[in-house]
């Protein structure tokens, strides 16, 4: 227990966070790359044809773990806004900052597979339904959080805590704005995965599985992906601090060449 | 009694610059004669998005006035006095809230009726669409606020609110042209006004705490 409050304390500063996310990287972004890998060619290839959908269904291998990730990665903007809202934490910073424009990047995926798949489906590329309208509003949000960061370049600190702000805003929204749009008719299908009985959702394991690996890729990814931004993140609002040059000069060879 | 004293001078300020008042309802009167022009003048294709045109007009012709709702006491440094003087920065804001409802969100309601007989809305619809502005312009007021505060430090920072501000009005949207949408459909109305009300309590209660927080950050 001692030890787990110690890394926690551990990673909460920001030369101890950069030195064990050091660490981190390669494993992650080969987790990431071998499982996508993996995933993509179980779900594109291997993975039986729906009888309904026949291939087209297959899009979903990308567009269902990118759009649980669009929401996913919001929950940790929106923790990270807390902490940095209430405790001024730096790594928190650092984590927020660079998951906004990850989760703005799966969100804009998501709406994109979603349109590609939906001109077969429907025979429109874009239908104002439920889901899709609630998910370009998500999408504003996050433009939103990055606009306000972006608008504040003098000051970075303070840039990040309105941005945590409006974060946090959007975190308490988010559901209302779900609902709100859930009320219209909607032609979108229902969840892909449901263990309930007698759903029309993927029971075939053979289709769940390269989903589940895509799902645990895409985690991969945006674990690698948001380390190395916000060590980029911490090394330059740092750059005046001792540890930072000893970082970044400590790893070239040749020292004062450069 | 600063909550008073406040939004007083607000109220008085945005009197004295009679522009404040009648920049929504001019801008409402320009847009609306659009519609027509674009879509033909027959009063079927007008009556029904007659409910759609009023509200988003009400929205639009709010948005556009919601951005100096901070500005101008953050640039005069009366808002550093508001701080000093040890008021309650929720307070404060509430306040300022409430003198944008009076100066803005009142006229539009009143003004709503006109654009509505505009375009033609049918008769029984005309309370339903007032009483939904009624409970959905103080939400307007209040998320502003929030907006006004985030960004008035930034220069030209009205596109950047407006990004902030969309998202979150879009329930009030939904449940305020709902209502009035059903009421012209022979439906009741109710569900929507009540999900409407909850909107209204709740940013009553949030927007003020999230505004202050704003303001806090901007000023340190």
């Amino acid at each position: 227990m001692n030890r787990i409050i110690k890394f926690y304390h551990e990673c909460g500063s920001p030369p101890s966070f950069y030195r064990i996310t050091g660490h981190w990287l390669r494993p992650m972004f080969w987790l990431a790359l071998t499982l996508s890998i993996y995933g993509l060619i179980d779900g594109l290839f291997l993975a039986p044809e729906d009888y309904q959908q026949g291939d087209s269904y297959r899009i979903i291998f990308v567009h269902v773990p990118a759009a649980w990730m669009s929401l996913f990665i919001y929950a940790i903007i929106g923790i990270a806004g807390i902490m940095t809202f209430v405790w001024r934490m730096k790594v928190a910073e650092a984590v927020m900052m660079a998951s906004v424009p990850i989760g703005a990047l799966f969100t804009a995926v998501t709406l994109l597979t979603g349109m590609l798949w939906g001109k077969p489906m429907w025979g429109t590329y874009w239908d104002w339904d439920a889901r899709m309208t609630s998910e370009l509003i998500l999408l504003f949000l996050y433009i939103g959080v990055f606009g306000i960061y972006a608008a504040y370049d003098e000051d970075p600190r303070k840039a990040a805590r309105l941005a945590s702000l409006v974060a946090i805003i959007g975190l308490v929204n988010l559901p209302i704005i779900r609902y709100s749009v859930e009320w219209w008719t909607s032609i979108h299908q229902g969840s892909s995965i449901s263990l309930m009985e007698g759903s029309t959702g993927i029971r075939d394991w053979d289709m769940l599985r390269p989903l589940l690996v895509m799902a645990l890729a895409t985690k991969f990814y945006f674990i690698y992906s948001m380390l190395s931004r916000a060590r980029i993140y911490l090394l330059r609002t740092e750059k005046q601090k001792q540890w930072v040059q000893k970082a970044v000069l400590g790893a070239q060879p040749s020292g004062g060449a450069s | 009694m600063q909550f008073w004293s406040l939004m007083k001078r607000d109220v008085l300020v945005a009197w004295r610059k009679k522009s404040n008042l009648y920049q929504p309802l001019v801008f409402q009167l320009l847009i609306v004669t659009m519609f027509p022009l674009g879509l033909g003048a027959g009063a079927q294709t007008l009556s029904k998005i007659a409910p759609a045109v009023v509200w988003i007009l009400a929205l639009l012709s709010t948005l556009i006035t919601l951005e100096n709702i901070f500005k101008d006491d953050y640039e005069d440094g009366s808002l550093d006095v508001y701080v000093l003087s040890g008021m309650s920065l929720s307070l404060a804001a509430l306040s300022k809230a409430t003198a944008h409802w009076i100066t803005t969100g009142i006229p539009v309601v009143l003004f709503a009726p006109v654009i509505g007989m505009l375009l033609h809305l049918p008769g029984h619809a005309y309370g339903i669409l007032m009483l939904s502005l009624l409970l959905a312009t103080p939400i307007f007021s209040l998320l502003g606020t929030v907006g006004s505060a985030l960004i008035m430090n930034i220069k030209n920072g009205g596109m950047l609110l407006s990004v902030l501000v969309m998202p979150l009005l879009a329930p009030v949207l939904i449940f305020g042209a709902g209502a009035v949408l059903e009421t012209t459909l022979g439906n009741t109305a109710m569900n929507h006004l009540l999900l409407l009300l909850g909107c209204t309590v709740l940013s009553v209660t949030l927007a003020p705490l999230a505004a202050a927080a704003a303001v806090r950050i901007n000023l340190e």
